[in-house]
């Protein structure tokens, strides 16, 4: 039976509505910081085969469904099932680091399937090499913690406790997992029953055929607009990470998007480097880049929904077995954010190719410190995700101060009640944001002061060597940094990806994190809106001076020293990346 | 407090475009209203004419009223439009950037590439930073630097502030640097606003409680200005009863400690609402309830059970966390003026709304587009002509407007006007299941009570959706918020923190916890001469699971009770416990409530239906086209039963009552709706 355009629409809003309670409901019980306080979790609906129909706005999911399908079968799906996973390589990259959990359960109308419902949260410890599972040191995967295969936690109702009882013994913080489990177990059961009713109401046929116009409306805008966007031939892009955090680096990833004769798009990343040695390896499902450029597309198309119709519109990806993008198992996965971040980075840039620079600026990576270690007799585990700045676009200033899609920070207040650490300050990083016409994003400065008689840390920084491009005449972010002890005959810079490096009580760690890069050349910005930059502390009146060729003394705008310096316009190119340059590589 | 000599009780509640005052007398239950133009250069102009109005209209004398009731939106207006006073924020050093960064709170359902951060209240430029640190278990690390608050005092100067938040690292630990540098503040900068962050709101996170102090400090000068002119209009009519406010929670204070707090009004207006709902629904006997409030431009959703409100301290006003208790009221871009628009997407309603200007297409003052409104005109829903015939409906143009749609979609006019409906139900039916699941609660046992000037049109059919059995239209719909004011009672709550295992609390830490917030409460009744047997509190235990992040109010009771008592509710409200997992106490509170009693308002004197019905109009139901009464409220007297479809015109809505349903008017004017 087919859905006409009003009960699509309903269709659509009470799918949303499902997700707003599952992810009230794992908010509020949910036990570790990660989930609660840095709301690191994520909802979806998906069809009845197991395509997904309503994601979030994130662009990393793969096929979810298919890793259980292919151990249990759809039909052998019952009522009162749950379905788990966090295995990378046995997914194919569905779920890219072992601590990010995926629970899924099948809906039924009448004993007929009519979707699933996941449930995604990332888990603060699920064992292996170091605390929080996720180390810059890591050579194996076998490291990064326990490995959980498409297993069925549920039939019928009754789970199967053995299965949890190992998974919480194998991590470090068990009381911890126990109440993320359950958390996210409920969460589940309640989508479930929501989409339940959804069927009830407009039947299993109406909800299918309304699935399927969701995917096909946004595989068709997707579509349209990767059209408008790219002329037919193709359109390369290069950007790198700087390091494995072993000592090899750069990786560059090469992308190369051809829009055929007959309007097929194919992403080839087989160019890309060699897989690296240490834990940035991205095990990128194929869906990953449609996923991405589908969120960049669908600005401005509130009634669209993010899902598997956006990879669709990509006609064929290829990735090469052994690269940065596609490694072989047991390599090490668990940092892959920083590559994921990059690869969101280099699909705009193959839009600001195409497209003569409309496109955002690139961001930079976000940022984790991880620091472990024993706290008046008891072991902690501070994992501290830090926002960066987000690149400039061709209509607004680059965001300050984000990590990721809808992903809080730990405020100071919190971090002192619940760790042994004090913090000094926590400000945004002056002149971290690209200059251009519109400035890039600010990362922020955190400076922590250890508490605990000895703690070990990690830090995970890209971008410091290859800082977020700036594009169409915008320059590029400025670096972040890690420094123990600045100032004093003790400071040490700590290299930018690393672990192991020991604290002890009375340290002060000074972590900055980078910008984002600038659009359009900065003598084009308004000499006012530098000023407010200069006053509120984004911008210092030095760069003020060498960058947007804007003159401040005394927090005042000297107008004709700016008419001087404006005068002598610098030449600027496409991108910008330390110089400007037409082509990055 | 209203007696035998000044019986009466005036309610003031200013909108846009009306202000409604209604005037009851307290011993009989008696009520006058009156409706004056709004003034909004200087709104205490209108609440006088309209005190004048009613007061003659009862040809009583001003002496007589014993207390004025005001809701306000002052302060959530300057809020939501950013017009509030020039203020400054004094912050610990090396926190300059705190309201810039926020939680970087880009929010979950926008999109990353397209979302442009909201500018804040206060630039970092306005932000000084002064030196002194407390723990996070209240220690004094350094001290105050109050050379460094001198300096900040001439920087605000300079500046030209109005108004000063202060808001110190750890201050709802120990407020002592706070209020110190409040205290030196106060001196250095006389006639400045000043707002200490305790003072507001004694809750960790610095984000959150730097901007609830801001909001306070940045909306203090016009409130308090507001609120000192109603009080000289009062005087000048000859008006000595004291002037109480609506507060966030539902529950009055006076004029003092709100100029103290305005920013416990930024949900003001909505509360007086709800809380005339609810007393509304009690005459009824109904107790368990949901509102929806729906107006021009958006719908606004609470849930009632047990006669209580609900609250939240996890509350946004705009782009703003606000977290002071206030009603955990979802609000959603539906009204009746909601946009109808066909794109790439199909067919999508709202959260573009055509406003008062130039409202919906049927109105007649240069809207095209469709609206919510003009779909219910189209479909026989409203009358011609509204507020008492005064305005004038143009079905042509509503036609017009809802072709643009209903062309490019291939749809019928008709499919149209009904999808528009639907859709805008179906978004309101998943902002009340988020409300309710939030709570734990089954919507299927609650009635719904539809006000504001468009939600009678909509009651039964979110009933249908949902499921729920009775739907409650008010006499009143369109002025709750005056009726809110009669019946509200002085409400405030204490709580102080307990943080520590339940298997580590005694009896003898709760009760020393709670008397001193017993105490708290008892010097508050007297600052509200609250007589004693009108007073009465609850105490409230406030616990979670070890290392979870909520907690849940659970009632007082011996300790040993406390723990099954927690576990049932994290059961009942989530479907799982954790049974082995050390539970927390976090917070214990004390809710202080002081009862006005408040009569309900008489029952109406009207008559039976064949006398109330005015006419018939066609109105297009599935398939066909019914003639369908139209039938005066004011009509209709007790056990008037109503069967549809049909119409119920009054002066500020219309209920439609649609096939298969009947309105019957129930013992205290209220309309009960049944399928």
């Amino acid at each position: 039976m087919s859905c006409d355009a009003v009960t699509l629409e309903i269709i659509r809003g009470a799918a949303r509505a499902a997700q707003a309670e599952m992810e009230a409901l794992l908010e509020r019980t949910a036990m570790s910081a990660f989930i609660r306080e840095k709301k690191d979790f994520y909802t979806a609906l998906f069809d009845a085969e197991g395509t997904m129909v309503v994601g979030s706005d994130l662009p990393i999911f793969g096929d979810i469904v298919g890793p259980i399908a292919r151990k249990f079968p759809l039909e052998t799906m019952r009522p009162g099932d749950l379905y788990w996973y966090n295995d990378c390589y046995g997914s194919q990259g569905a779920v890219s680091h072992t601590n990010d959990q995926v629970f899924l359960a099948p809906a039924f109308l009448d004993g007929v399937r009519v979707g699933f419902v996941m449930g995604w949260a990332h888990f603060s410890d699920v064992g292996g090499l170091r605390a929080g599972s996720l180390s810059p040191d890591a050579t194996d995967h076998f490291q990064e913690g326990i490995i959980i295969p498409p297993v069925r936690l549920m039939r019928d109702g009754e789970t199967n406790d053995a299965l949890l009882e190992v998974f919480w013994r194998n991590g470090r913080f068990p009381t911890q997992s126990r109440g993320d489990t359950r958390a996210l177990m409920a969460a589940v059961r309640l989508g479930e029953r929501r989409l339940e009713e959804i069927a009830q109401r407009f039947g299993a046929d109406t909800l299918a055929d309304a699935f399927a116009q969701l995917l096909a409306r946004t595989e068709a805008v997707v579509r349209a607009k990767l059209r408008e966007a790219f002329p037919i031939g193709t359109t390369r892009f290069t950007d790198a990470i700087d390091s494995d955090g072993q000592g090899n680096g750069p990786f560059h990833l090469r992308l190369a998007l051809t829009r055929m004769e007959d309007d097929r798009f194919l992403l080839d990343t087989s160019a890309t480097d060699d897989q690296a040695p240490g834990p940035v390896n991205f095990l990128m499902h194929p869906d990953v880049p449609g996923m991405a450029l589908g969120l960049y597309f669908l600005q401005g198309e509130p009634g669209q929904v993010l899902n598997a119709g956006a990879p669709r519109a990509l006609d064929e990806v290829r990735r090469r077995q052994g690269s940065l993008l596609a490694p072989r198992a047991p390599a090490p996965l668990g940092l892959r954010g920083i590559t994921m971040m990059r690869l969101l980075a280099a699909l705009h840039g193959l839009v600001a190719v195409a497209r003569g620079g409309e496109a955002p600026a690139a961001h930079s990576a976000y940022v984790v410190l991880a620091l472990r270690g024993m706290h008046e007799g008891k072991p902690f585990l501070m994992s501290d995700g830090v926002g960066v700045g987000y690149g400039a676009r061709p209509f607004a200033d680059g965001t300050d101060a984000v990590y990721f899609v809808a992903q809080e920070n730990y405020p100071a207040e919190f971090m002192e009640h619940s760790y042994p650490v004090r913090l000094h300050r926590y400000a945004l990083h002056m002149d971290s944001g690209g200059a251009g016409r519109f400035r890039g994003g600010c990362g922020v400065v955190r400076e922590y002061e250890i508490l605990a008689e000895q703690a070990v840390l990690a830090i995970r920084l890209d971008t410091v060597k290859n800082p977020p491009w700036g594009v169409a005449g915008g320059m590029s972010g400025g670096a972040g940094a890690a420094v123990v002890n600045p100032g004093t005959p003790e400071e040490r810079h700590l290299p930018s990806l690393s672990d192991g490096t020991v604290l002890r009580r009375g340290d002060i760690l000074r972590l900055s994190t980078g910008g984002g890069g600038g659009w359009g050349h900065p003598h084009d910005r308004p000499a006012e809106a530098v000023l407010a930059d200069v006053r509120g502390g984004f911008v210092s009146a030095e760069a003020a001076r060498r960058d947007y060729g804007v003159a401040i003394a005394d927090g005042a705008l000297d107008e004709a020293a700016t008419a001087r310096l404006r005068a002598q316009r610098p030449p600027a190119g496409a991108f910008h990346r330390g110089t400007y340059a037409d082509a990055l590589d | 407090m209203p007696s035998t000599e000044r019986p009466l009780l005036a309610a003031v509640d200013i909108g846009g475009t009306f202000t409604d005052i209604t005037l009851q007398e307290a011993t009989t239950g008696r009520a006058w209203t009156a409706k004056t133009p709004s003034t909004p250069r200087d709104p205490s102009e209108a609440f006088l004419t309209g005190l004048r109005l009613a007061l003659d209209l009862a040809g009583r004398d001003p002496g007589e009223i014993g207390r004025v009731l005001h809701g306000t939106t002052v302060a959530t207006n300057m809020i939501l439009e950013g017009r509030t006073a020039r203020t400054a924020l004094v912050t610990t050093s090396g926190f300059r950037h705190v309201l810039e960064i926020g939680r970087a709170d880009l929010p979950r359902r926008d999109n990353l590439w397209a979302w442009v951060k909201p500018r804040r209240p206060v630039p970092p430029e306005h932000v000084f930073e002064v030196a002194g640190r407390i723990a996070a278990d209240g220690a004094e690390l350094a001290p105050l630097d109050e050379s460094g608050v001198a300096a900040a005092a001439r920087a605000i100067a300079a500046m030209g502030a109005e108004a000063v938040a202060i808001c110190f690292l750890h201050a709802y630990a120990n407020p002592a640097h706070e209020l110190r540098a409040a205290a030196l503040l106060r001196e250095l900068l006389p006639g400045l606003a000043i707002t200490a962050s305790t003072e507001v709101l004694p809750v960790l996170r610095e984000y959150e409680r730097s901007m609830a102090a801001v909001l306070n400090a940045a909306v203090m000068p016009a409130v308090s200005t507001y609120i000192a002119r109603l009080q000289a209009r009062l005087a000048e009519a000859g008006i000595a009863a004291p002037l109480l406010l609506m507060k966030s929670n539902g529950g009055v204070a006076g004029a003092a400690a709100i100029r103290r707090s305005p920013a416990q009004t930024a949900l003001s207006g909505p509360a007086a609402g709800v809380v005339g709902a609810r007393a509304m629904a009690a005459a009824e006997g109904v107790t368990d309830l949901i509102t929806v409030d729906i107006g021009g431009t958006s719908a606004d959703i609470c849930l009632i059970e047990g006669g209580r409100i609900g609250l939240t301290q996890s509350g946004r006003i705009g782009p703003w966390p606000l977290p002071l208790p206030m009603l955990d009221m979802v609000t959603i871009g539906a009204g009746g003026g909601s946009l109808a628009r066909a794109g790439a997407g199909g067919l999508t309603v709202g959260p573009a709304s055509a406003g008062a200007e130039p409202g919906p297409a049927c109105y007649g003052r240069g809207g095209t587009e469709p609206t919510v409104t003009d779909a219910h005109l189209y479909l026989g829903h409203l009358p011609p002509r509204l507020l008492d015939g005064r305005m004038a409906l143009d079905p042509a143009l509503a036609e017009t407007a809802l072709a643009r749609v209903a062309g490019p979609l291939g749809l019928s006019l008709e499919a149209t006007a009904r999808g528009i409906l639907a859709i805008a139900d179906n978004n309101m039916v998943g902002a009340i299941r988020v409300v309710s699941v939030e709570r734990g609660h089954d919507p299927r046992g609650f009635a719904l009570v539809p006000f504001g000037g468009a939600g009678p049109l909509h009651g039964a059919a979110l009933a249908d959706l949902l499921g729920m059995r009775t739907v409650l239209v008010p006499p009143a719909p369109g002025v709750l918020c005056a009726q809110g004011l009669v019946a509200a009672d002085l409400r405030a709550e204490f709580s102080r923190s307990l943080a520590r295992p339940l298997d580590a609390v005694t009896e003898e830490a709760l009760e020393t916890g709670f008397a001193a917030l017993e105490a708290e409460a008892a010097r508050w009744f007297a600052e509200e001469a609250v007589p004693p047997e009108a007073q009465s509190r609850s105490r409230a235990v406030l616990m979670r699971y070890a290392e979870q992040g909520f907690e849940l109010p659970i009632p007082f009771a011996p300790v040993a009770a406390l723990g099954r008592d927690f576990a049932a509710a994290h059961q009942a409200l989530y479907g799982f416990d954790l049974p082995g997992i050390a539970i927390e106490v976090v917070t214990l509170r004390v809710t202080a409530t002081g009862r006005l009693h408040a009569l309900p308002p008489l029952p109406p004197s009207g008559g039976d239906v064949a006398a109330a019905t005015l006419g018939t109009q066609p109105m297009r139901l599935a398939g066909r086209v019914a003639e369908a009464p139209v039938i005066a409220r004011t009509g209709l007297g007790v056990g008037a039963s109503v069967a549809g479809p049909a119409i119920i015109v009054q002066l500020d809505a219309t209920t439609l009552v649609p096939e298969g349903w009947r309105a019957e008017v129930g013992a205290s004017g209220a309309l009960l709706l049944r399928r």
